[in-house]
C-alpha cells in the first residue's frame, strides 16, 4: 500500500469514527440521562451525573412500575413469536401452493399479496379495526391471525421468489418416494426454505416487535406493548412527566434490541438485503 | 419384475403443443431399455408419464397387468433416477435412502439392512453420514442409484442420470448401471441423448424423433441394419457418411454414381433397388467401412472412391480421415497403423457388404 | 403432481388467505365504500357521494398543510438519506479496518421502534434548543428539520447496506478492465459502478419515498404535530381526523383514500422510472 493510500484511508477511517460517535450520541444521551433525578433532565440534559443528580437505578425502578412494563414485554414477546411463527409457516405454505399450482386464481391472489405491500395502513385502519373487534381478534392471541394477514403480502412474495428457484425434481423425488403434498411440503420442501424463512422471521420479527398503531388500536392501553406503553407513559401524566423513570424505559425497551441485533446481525442484515434485492 | 405397455400414448400440454402424438411400445420384464434422441424428441416425457410425473393426455399404460394411468407415482412401485440427482438437500446420505422405506412403514432395522447393503454395493459407505453438498457428482449419483434401489421397485426409471458427469467418470458409471440391472433383475427405462451410452448398456434401444418411435430394436441391429437416415446418422459416432448418388444400371450390374466416384453394388441389392434406375438416392457408409488404400490392392473390396483428405485427427488407436469426395464431406475411420498426413488425396476403399442405400426423399432405407 | 397438490388447497392456502381477506382485503373495499359515506361506526353509514372529499380539500386546511409538509420532508430525507448512505457504501467497499464495526453501528438505530426512536430524538432535540431556551414544539421548522435527521438516523444504516451489498455486486473484473482502458476513478465510478447499482438505487428510492410519505409513529412521538398541527404529516392527520373529532370518521377515510392514490401513484411512476434506467445501464 503507497503512502498515499495509507494516508486517504487514515481520513477515511477518521471521519468514520466521528460519524459513528454522531451515530451513538443520542442513545448515550438517553442512558445518561436515564441515571440522573428527574428533575435535572429538562434542565441541563448534556451535563453528566454528579452527586447530586445520580441516583441509581431508582429511575429503572420507577420506569417498570409507572408503566407495567414487564407485563408488556411479555405481550410483546407472545405477539412477535407468535405472529413470526405462523407468519413463516402459513404463508410458506400458501406460497408453495401458488408457485406450484399455475392457474388464473392462484395468479390473482398473488398479485393481490403484492397489492397489499403499496397500501398505507391509514386507508384499511378504521374498517380493520371493526372488523377484527366484531370477530373478537382484539387480545393478545387474536392480533397473532391479524399480523399473519398484514404479514403475508411481503412475506409470500419473498417465500415465492425463492420456490420458484427450488428444483422441481426434489420435490417429485419426494413423491415417488411415496409423499403426499402435505408431507412432500414439510419434511422435503420446508427444510430447503430455510434461509428464506429466516429473512422472512427477521424482517417481521422487526416489525411486529416495535409496531405501535395496530396494537394501541386493538388491543389499546388495557394490553398495552412495549410500544403503546412508552407511548401513554408521555400522555397519562398530566403534565408531570416522570422524565428519569421514561429515559429508563426508553432504555430498556432498546436493550432486548441491541442483544438480538447482536447475536444475529448476520441473519439481520442478510435478510434486509433478501428483502430489499427481491422486494 | 413387471412389463410396461404404452397403447396409443398422446401427449399434449396445456398450452396446446402436443409433443407425442401416437406411441406404442412393449417393454419386456427385466429388460434393460434406453430411450435415445435429440433434445425435444419426447424422450424425457415419455419417462415421466411412466412415472406418473406428467399426466397422459390419451391412450394407456400398463405396467405388470395394471392400467395406471390414473395412479400416483407413489403407488406405481418405481424407483427413479433424475439428471440433477434431486438428493434432499438437509438430510444425510443415509436419510436420503432410507427416506422411501420410512414412508412405506418398513421396519427400522430392515431400512438399516438394505441401505448399508445398497451402500456397500456402490461403494458409498463411508459416505452415509455426508450431506449431499460434502459429495463429489459421481458421489451423488451413486447416492441418486442407492436411494432408487433400496425401494425394490419392479421398475427403474433413470432420465439421463450420467450427463452431469464427467468423461472418465461417465464410463465407470456405464458399467456399474450395467452390473446394477444384471443384480437387481428388474425392468431399467433409461433415457439419454448420448448413443454410446444406449449402444454400451441396452438391450434394446428406443430411437425417438419428435415424439414417435424410429426404431425399437438391439443395438446391433440399430447399428448395421438401421431402418432410416435418422436412426443411422444418430447411432455410430463418427457419423455415417450420406453421399447423394445416382443409381445406374450398366450391363446388368447396378452402379452408384457420383461425380467423383462410382461403385458397384453388391447383387443382392438388385431385386429392392430395380425401381431406383436413374434415381436420385443417399448411399450410406459408416466411416469404419471405408479403408485406406495403401498399395496392397484388396481383392474383396475393390471398388474405390477418391477423396481428398483436409485433416487428420489421431486419436491414439485410430486415425479419423475428415475430406472431401467431389463437393461431398466425407470422413473415415482407419486404424493408425500407416502415417497420413494432412491435405492430401487419397483413395477409399469402400465394403460394399455394409453399404446401405435410402430412399432421398422419405429417407427410409431402400436396402443393405 | 399439480394435480394432488391442487386438492390441498384449503390447507395450504386458506389459512393466510383467509387471514388476509380480513385484515386487509374486507377492509380496503369497506375503506373505499365508507369514504362515500357519513358514519360513526361501520354499522351506520350513510351514503353522501364525493362530500367528504369536498371536505377534505377545502375546509380542512390542516390535510393540504399535511400534504405539503410530507411532500416536502420525503423530498429532503430521501435526498439525504441515499447520497449519505451511498457515500458511506462507497466508504465501507474500500477495505478500511473497522468496516464491519462501523457497518454495525450505522446499521443499529434501524432497528428501533419508531416510537422509542421518536422520543429519543425528542430528548436530543429539546436539549439541544434548550440552550437557546427553546423546544421543539416552538416553529414548525425545528420540527421538520428534527424529523429529517431522526429519518437520515433511523434508515442511512439501512440503505446503506442495500448499497454495500449492489457495490459487492459489481464484478472485480468489470472494474479491472475499465482501469485497463485507463478511466479514472471518478469516471469507472460514473461509468461503471454506478449503472451496476442501479437495482439497489431503485429499491432504496422505493423504500426511502414511501416509508418518509408513510411516517406515522416517529412524527406522533417527535412533535405529535406540534405546534398547532404544522408538523403532523399525512398519516398523523389522518388518524387525527379519524380518532381527534367526533363526526369526520368519513372525512378521515376520504383523505385516507387520496393518501393510498398518491402512495400508489408515486411507487408506480418511481419503479417505471428506475426500472427505465436499469434497462438502459
Amino acid at each position: 500500500m503507497n503512502s498515499r493510500k495509507r494516508l486517504n484511508h487514515s481520513i477515511s477511517f477518521t471521519f468514520l469514527l466521528f460519524l459513528s460517535v454522531i451515530f451513538l450520541f443520542p442513545i448515550y444521551l438517553v442512558v445518561l440521562n436515564s441515571f440522573k433525578s428527574k428533575f435535572n433532565i429538562v434542565g441541563s440534559p448534556f451535563k453528566f451525573p454528579n452527586e447530586d443528580t445520580f441516583v441509581g437505578l431508582e429511575n429503572y425502578a420507577n420506569g417498570i412500575r409507572m408503566s407495567d412494563l414487564m407485563p408488556s414485554f411479555l405481550r410483546t414477546l407472545i405477539i412477535t413469536v407468535g405472529s413470526v411463527l405462523a407468519i413463516v409457516i402459513f404463508t410458506s405454505m400458501a406460497a408453495w401452493f401458488i408457485v406450484r399450482v399455475k392457474n388464473r386464481a392462484t395468479k390473482t391472489i398473488y398479485y393481490l399479496f403484492l397489492f397489499s405491500m403499496i397500501v398505507p395502513f391509514q386507508m384499511i385502519m378504521f374498517a380493520m379495526v371493526s372488523v377484527c373487534s366484531k370477530l373478537g381478534l382484539n387480545s393478545v392471541l387474536g392480533i397473532i391471525p391479524v399480523y399473519l394477514g398484514f404479514g403475508s403480502g411481503m412475506s409470500v412474495f419473498l417465500f415465492s421468489g425463492f420456490i420458484r428457484g427450488l428444483p422441481h425434481e426434489i420435490e417429485e423425488a419426494a413423491m415417488i418416494d411415496g409423499c403426499g403434498p402435505l408431507r412432500t411440503f414439510f419434511t422435503v420442501v420446508f427444510p430447503m426454505l430455510k434461509p428464506t424463512s429466516i429473512t422472512v422471521a427477521i424482517l417481521n420479527a422487526m416489525w411486529i416487535w416495535n409496531d405501535f398503531l395496530l396494537p394501541y388500536l386493538l388491543l389499546g392501553t388495557q394490553n398495552k406493548t412495549l410500544s403503546v406503553a412508552i407511548q401513554i407513559a408521555t400522555q397519562g401524566a398530566y403534565g408531570a412527566i416522570d422524565w428519569g423513570g421514561f429515559m429508563a424505559m426508553l432504555v430498556l425497551a432498546i436493550i432486548p434490541i441491541v442483544i438480538f441485533y447482536l447475536f444475529c446481525q448476520k441473519y439481520i442484515i442478510k435478510g434486509v438485503i433478501d428483502g430489499a434485492v427481491k422486494g | 419384475m413387471a412389463t410396461i405397455r404404452l397403447e396409443n400414448i398422446k401427449k399434449t400440454y396445456e398450452d396446446g403443443t402436443t409433443v407425442i402424438e401416437n406411441l406404442n411400445l412393449d417393454i419386456k420384464d427385466k429388460e434393460f431399455i434406453i430411450l435415445v434422441g435429440p433434445s425435444g424428441c419426447g424422450k424425457s416425457t415419455t419417462l415421466r408419464m411412466i412415472a406418473g410425473l406428467e399426466e397422459i393426455s390419451d391412450g394407456n399404460l400398463y405396467i405388470g397387468d395394471k392400467r395406471v394411468n390414473d395412479v400416483s407415482p407413489k403407488d406405481r412401485d418405481i424407483a427413479m433416477v433424475f439428471q440433477s440427482y434431486a438428493l434432499y438437500p438437509h438430510m444425510s446420505v443415509y436419510k436420503n435412502m432410507a427416506f422411501g422405506l420410512k414412508n412405506r412403514k418398513v421396519p427400522k432395522d430392515e431400512i438399516d439392512r438394505k441401505v448399508k447393503e445398497a451402500a456397500k454395493m456402490l461403494d458409498i459407505e463411508e459416505y452415509l453420514h455426508r450431506k449431499p453438498r460434502a459429495l463429489s457428482g459421481g458421489q451423488r449419483q451413486r447416492v441418486a442409484l442407492g436411494r432408487a434401489m433400496v425401494r425394490e421397485p419392479s421398475v427403474f426409471l433413470l432420465d439421463e442420470p450420467l450427463s452431469n458427469l464427467d468423461a472418465k467418470l461417465r464410463t465407470e458409471m456405464r458399467n456399474r448401471i450395467s452390473i446394477l440391472h444384471r443384480k437387481l433383475q428388474t425392468t431399467f427405462v433409461y433415457v439419454t441423448h448420448d448413443q454410446t451410452e444406449a449402444m454400451t448398456m441396452a438391450d434394446r434401444i428406443v430411437v425417438l424423433k419428435k415424439g414417435e418411435v424410429m426404431q425399437f430394436d438391439t443395438p446391433s441391429v440399430l447399428y448395421n441394419h438401421p431402418k432410416n437416415m435418422f436412426v443411422a446418422g444418430f447411432i455410430g459416432s463418427p457419423q455415417m457418411n450420406f453421399l447423394d448418388t445416382r443409381i445406374e444400371v450398366i450391363k446388368n450390374s447396378y452402379f452408384a454414381v457420383s461425380e467423383s466416384f462410382k461403385i458397384r453394388l453388391s447383387e443382392r441389392m438388385y431385386d429392392a433397388l430395380s425401381l431406383y434406375r436413374n434415381k436420385d438416392v443417399i448411399l450410406g457408409i459408416r466411416p469404419d467401412d471405408l479403408h485406406i488404400n495403401n498399395g496392397a490392392s484388396n481383392e474383396n473390396n475393390p471398388e474405390k472412391i477418391s477423396a481428398h483428405i483436409d485433416i487428420v485427427e489421431m486419436t491414439g488407436s485410430d486415425y479419423f480421415l475428415y475430406g472431401n469426395t467431389g463437393n461431398q464431406k466425407i470422413t473415415a475411420k482407419v486404424t493408425a497403423a500407416v502415417r497420413f498426413n494432412d491435405d492430401t488425396d487419397c483413395e477409399l476403399s469402400v465394403d460394399t457388404d455394409k453399404i446401405h442405400i435410402f430412399d432421398k426423399v422419405s429417407e427410409i432405407l431402400i436396402c443393405d | 403432481m399439480e394435480k394432488s397438490i391442487k386438492k390441498y388447497f384449503p390447507v395450504f392456502l386458506l389459512p393466510a388467505l383467509t387471514a388476509f381477506a380480513i385484515v386487509f382485503l374486507i377492509p380496503f373495499l369497506l375503506g373505499i365504500f365508507l369514504s362515500f359515506t357519513e358514519f360513526t361506526t361501520v354499522d351506520n353509514a350513510v351514503w353522501i357521494g364525493i362530500k367528504n372529499y369536498i371536505t377534505a380539500f377545502t375546509r380542512d386546511k390542516n390535510f393540504l398543510n399535511a400534504l405539503w409538509f410530507t411532500t416536502k420532508f420525503t423530498l429532503v430525507s430521501v435526498i439525504t438519506i441515499n447520497v449519505i448512505s451511498f457515500a458511506l457504501a462507497l466508504l465501507l467497499t474500500r477495505g478500511i479496518k473497522g468496516t464491519k464495526i462501523f457497518r454495525t453501528v450505522f446499521f443499529m438505530p434501524n432497528l428501533i421502534g419508531g416510537i422509542v426512536l421518536g422520543y429519543i430524538w425528542n430528548l436530543l432535540i429539546n436539549a439541544v434548543l434548550g440552550i437557546f431556551g427553546l423546544d421543539i414544539t416552538y416553529d414548525a421548522a425545528y420540527g421538520f428539520w428534527g424529523l429529517v435527521f431522526l429519518m437520515n438516523w433511523q434508515l442511512i444504516g439501512y440503505m446503506m447496506v442495500i448499497y454495500i451489498a449492489g457495490i459487492q455486486n459489481v464484478p472485480s473484473e468489470l472494474i479491472e478492465a475499465a482501469q485497463i482502458d485507463g478511466a479514472s476513478k471518478p469516471s469507472v465510478l460514473r461509468n461503471v459502478i454506478i449503472p451496476m447499482v442501479m437495482p439497489s438505487v431503485t429499491i432504496c428510492l422505493f423504500l426511502t419515498i414511501t416509508n418518509s410519505f408513510k411516517l406515522f409513529d416517529q412524527n406522533l412521538a417527535l412533535t405529535g404535530g406540534a405546534p398547532a398541527k404544522q408538523t403532523a404529516m399525512l398519516a398523523l392527520d389522518i388518524y387525527n381526523t379519524f380518532y381527534g373529532r367526533i363526526g369526520y370518521q368519513g372525512v378521515g377515510q376520504a383523505k385516507a383514500v387520496v393518501f393510498f392514490l398518491i402512495v400508489a401513484v408515486i411507487a408506480f411512476i418511481q419503479l417505471r422510472i428506475t426500472g427505465q434506467k436499469e434497462e438502459e445501464a
